[in-house]
């Protein structure tokens, strides 16, 4: 490649971006203009409003509100609740994670991905099917004579019901993060203990589980985080069972009271953002008290079950069956019948509600198809935008990247609401040039999905980065080539398997995610994940069951084609790939 | 080059010829009966597309308060449940009046003096119980009991407009706040609309539910085990009053969508939906108790939308909302 024809393929003068623009220092700015509009100005305007409204602070406007019965009412829900859930979820995830690493228990791939699948399923559709399942009008339990008499309190509409699914629905996070700690547990001190004469259950107990404490407690974090900010279980189970949490209590009051109440619902989001950042703290600071050695050369020897492998691996399969298949099933049956309530039998059999959510309820059908347009703009536009910032953040050391990083780690992790009550303060007035306003359109949805989602595309990219050969980027720069065609060119290609796996991991989170969309959607653009509150909160139960068997399948399918692209990604990255 | 230029221009010009005028409606009615009224009046004017969106009355006030601060009304044509709501709109000159209105053979109570509203039908709001698990009651404050502590679901006011017109009548009547406080009592916290109230009641969640006609005899209907009471001290009843938009671009279609709720043909499609037409002459759905065998609860409405604000405060003030 001479350097004549380098030459010759440079855009002309007069096109040329000053030099001050131009390379790495324009792509720089370029990204912090990005994450700036999107993460940092959005949540700086939440404080401002909550804490400021008005331009002054008010100690006691502030702890009038924090104070009121309702609010201190659902800020200790909210704290039983993620603490309980993540205790249950940290517990379960554990145990799974010993199973499936440390035993020789058969068919492990495919218990892995019955076991991690519900954390796919989107919350609400989750809670939608066990209320189902155990409800006095059960299609699975009813038919076997074990369904509640009518007039019990529903189960599941209570503290400990909500705690349960909460629980459910976060083990699997755990399970991941601990499972790679086993991974990595060096066996040598395995073989130590046991040539002093410990026996199994000790081994596990003194040697193994305390070299897994970091992955423990990095997993309950996760769960924390996930626990406090689900809306989906905490709605669908919350208000019908007049449970109030933080973010249940923010969602009705705007509901009811509409703009008026930002200033003070900021208040409250702020609380939950101070609450989810304590909770990582706490997580974070037990977990690095322990033991960190790690050998990622050899993994720990299985240990054989024997006489006990049958009862286990029934528990096992008996678990799964329970937790996926029952609720699943009740879903389904309850979408197929007409009126909610009635048996499941060849008479009252109907496709009716599928075809009226399909073909009939044209809303439905529009959320589906904006839904499924915001994922892949979405996609398109991450994908890029972390791959630069990677680039940034691995290969050119500096403040403003780690800076960027942590705005974006924030906005990921703080509950999806706050994101979206910062959204409607910042998009609500016209914006000032263009005179008209984009609240209530998708515009400020797909703004709060790229806010939310670029964490999420970047570990995986980061994590690709880490194999690359520098030296070829190097190489490129030293022959005269500029950052964008080194990225697309040098980076991109060797980046392409994170790259994809990244672009799967955001597609399947965003597309049926509420958390975010559930604030901002208005009649000229609604998506499909809050679509089930409104239908339940409508009155139309067997038209948001057979949505939520529809959103089940959409996931099914999508993790099917993931599998087979399969061997090409990287490892580690997509939860359900053992 | 021209054969392509001329084709582009005729498929333009035929796009043109077959153009369909969207409208907007915002409405409180359910979701299944909301695409009935629409298709059934798509099919009376195929050239008309309805496009709508559903949210209890009150929350979509909320909506569209937020609107009218950005700027950007969306809906053309309002159908939601009762005058409050609406009267709010109209003091703030939101409302476009419509006197061509085809209110002829209407009773006179059922629409705005200056017409800018129109009720299309007649809902009343009373107890509903759950024959498995509950006695049938004669007044409303015989539900105050410690036996349904906790047990009777109540739609909220800040989300439903019947909800909200039950709240002001009660308040006009001998019964007055107590009923409410009673409530609060007994740890029951009005909460969403009657869909959510009516699950509660039929699946045996709760005891009573105070919801409207209509939605616990279509419950009763479908075989649930639920009935209907009407209290001797009166029942709430709201009209589901339509409106139009001022802001509206399609004032021809938006009229044509007025007409058809009010016509003879809107009045069956509502009595098929289980709702008591108030047009003279269109029959009921069966086993639906008469208005004229009721006591009726009214209250003044310019009144009631005048103190909404200081009605709507205390009541959240009792349940501490």
């Amino acid at each position: 490649m001479s350097l004549a024809n380098d030459t010759a393929k440079r855009p002309l003068r007069a096109l040329r971006l000053p030099l001050a623009l131009g390379g790495e220092r324009g792509l720089l700015i370029a990204l912090v203009l990005f994450v700036g509009l999107l993460s940092i100005v959005p949540l700086a305007r939440l404080a401002w409003a909550a804490l400021l409204p008005g331009g002054s602070f008010d100690a006691a406007r502030i702890a009038e509100l924090l104070g009121n019965r309702r609010v201190v009412e659902a800020t200790v829900n909210t704290i039983w609740i993620s603490v309980a859930s993540t205790l249950l979820a940290t517990v379960t995830g554990t145990m799974a994670a010993m199973l499936v690493t440390l035993t020789d228990m058969r068919a492990r791939t495919l218990w892995v991905f019955g076991f991690v699948l519900p954390l796919m399923i989107p919350p609400q559709v989750t809670a939608l099917a066990w209320v189902q399942a155990f409800s006095p009008a059960s299609p699975i339990l009813g038919p076997l004579g074990l369904a509640l008499p009518p007039g019990t309190r529903h189960p599941l509409y209570s503290m400990g019901g909500i705690v349960f699914l909460l629980g459910l629905y976060n083990a699997p996070l755990v399970f991941l993060s601990v499972r790679a700690s086993l991974q990595r547990v060096p066996s040598s001190l395995v073989e130590a203990a046991q040539a002093q004469g410990a026996r199994g259950f000790a081994v596990t107990r003194d040697i193994v589980l305390p070299l897994a404490r970091g992955g423990i407690f990095a997993g309950a974090a996760l769960a924390f985080v996930s626990s406090i900010g689900n809306f989906g279980i905490q709605a669908m189970l919350g208000i019908p069972a007049r449970v109030s949490t933080l973010i249940t209590l923010i969602y009705r009051r705007l509901n009811s009271y509409g703009p008026s109440a930002l200033n003070d619902m900021a208040l409250l989001a702020l609380l939950l953002a101070l609450l989810t950042v304590l909770g990582m703290a706490l997580t974070a600071w037990l977990g690095r008290r322990g033991d960190q050695r790690v050998d990622t050369a050899r993994r720990l020897p299985r240990r054989s079950l024997g006489a006990l492998r049958g009862p286990v691996e029934g528990l096992a399969w008996l678990y799964l069956v329970l937790c996926l298949l029952l609720p699943l099933s009740a879903l389904v049956g309850t979408a197929l019948v007409r009126g909610y309530g009635q048996p499941l039998n060849a008479e009252t059999i109907t496709f009716e509600n599928f075809a009226n959510a399909l073909f009939h309820h044209e809303g439905i059908r529009e959320a589906f198809a904006t839904s499924l347009w915001l994922t892949l703009a979405t996609v398109a536009v991450l994908i890029p935008v972390s791959v630069a910032l990677g680039y940034v953040l691995t290969w050119r050391e500096g403040w403003v990247a780690r800076v960027l990083r942590l705005a974006s780690e924030l906005a990921y992790a703080l509950p999806g609401i706050i994101i979206g009550v910062a959204m409607i303060l910042f998009f609500l007035r016209p914006l000032p040039l263009i005179g008209t306003g984009l609240y209530g359109t998708v515009w400020v949805i797909f703004a709060a999905y790229l806010s939310n989602y670029l964490a999420l595309a970047l570990r995986p990219i980061l994590g690709g980065f880490a194999q690359i050969e520098r030296g070829l980027d190097e190489a490129a720069q030293l022959a005269g080539a500029g950052i964008l065609a080194r990225l697309r060119d040098v980076v991109l290609p060797s980046l392409a398997p994170s790259a994809a796996a990244a672009a799967i991991l955001v597609f399947m989170t965003a597309i049926n995610e509420i958390q975010t969309s559930v604030l901002l959607v208005s009649s000229r653009a609604t998506t499909i994940g809050p679509m089930i509150i409104f239908l339940e909160e409508a009155g139309s139960s067997t038209l948001a069951a057979a949505v939520g068997c529809l959103m089940v399948l959409l996931v099914l399918i999508l993790m099917g084609l993931s599998l087979l692209a399969g061997r090409r990604l990287p490892d580690g990255v997509l939860p359900w790939r053992d | 080059m021209t054969r392509l230029t001329l084709t582009l221009a005729a498929s333009l010009l035929a796009s043109t010829a077959y153009a369909e005028t969207t409208i907007t409606l915002y409405t409180s009615q359910a979701p299944e009966q909301a695409q009935q009224t629409v298709d059934a009046f798509e099919a009376v004017h195929p050239d008309i597309k309805v496009e709508w969106t559903r949210n209890g009355t009150s929350a979509l006030m909320n909506v569209l308060r937020a609107e009218i601060e950005a700027g950007q009304v969306q809906p053309d044509v309002l159908l939601v449940a009762d005058v409050i709501n609406l009267g709010e709109l109209k003091a703030g000159g939101h409302l476009m009046a419509y006197p061509e209105a085809p209110v002829g053979a209407y009773d006179a109570a059922t629409y705005d003096p200056d017409m800018t509203f129109f009720g299309t039908k007649a809902l009343t709001t009373g107890i509903a119980y759950n024959t498995d698990i509950a006695e049938p009651v004669s007044k409303w404050m015989d539900l105050i009991k410690e036996e349904n502590r906790g047990q009777i679901g109540v739609p909220s006011p800040l989300y439903s407009g019947a909800a909200l017109n039950h709240l002001h009548a009660m308040i006009a009547s001998d019964i007055g706040w107590q009923f409410y406080e009673g409530l609060n009592d007994l740890d029951i916290v009005p909460e969403g609309g009657n869909g959510p109230a009516t699950k509660a009641v039929a699946s045996g969640m709760a005891k009573y539910a105070i919801i409207v006609d209509s939605n616990a005899l279509n419950a009763k209907a479908s075989g649930s085990p639920v009935d209907y009471i009407v209290p001797e001290d009166g029942v709430s009843f709201i009209t589901e009053p339509a409106a139009i938009m001022s802001t509206t671009e399609h004032a021809d279609e938006a009229r044509l969508f007025i007409d058809f709720l009010l016509s003879e043909d809107g009045q069956k499609l509502a009595a098929s939906q289980g709702y008591l037409p108030i047009l003279p002459g269109v029959a009921g759905p069966e086993g639906y108790p008469a208005l004229e065998d009721m006591t009726l609860l009214g209250y003044d409405a310019d009144e009631a939308v005048k103190t909404n604000d200081a009605v709507t405060a205390k009541f959240a003030d009792i349940f501490g909302l």
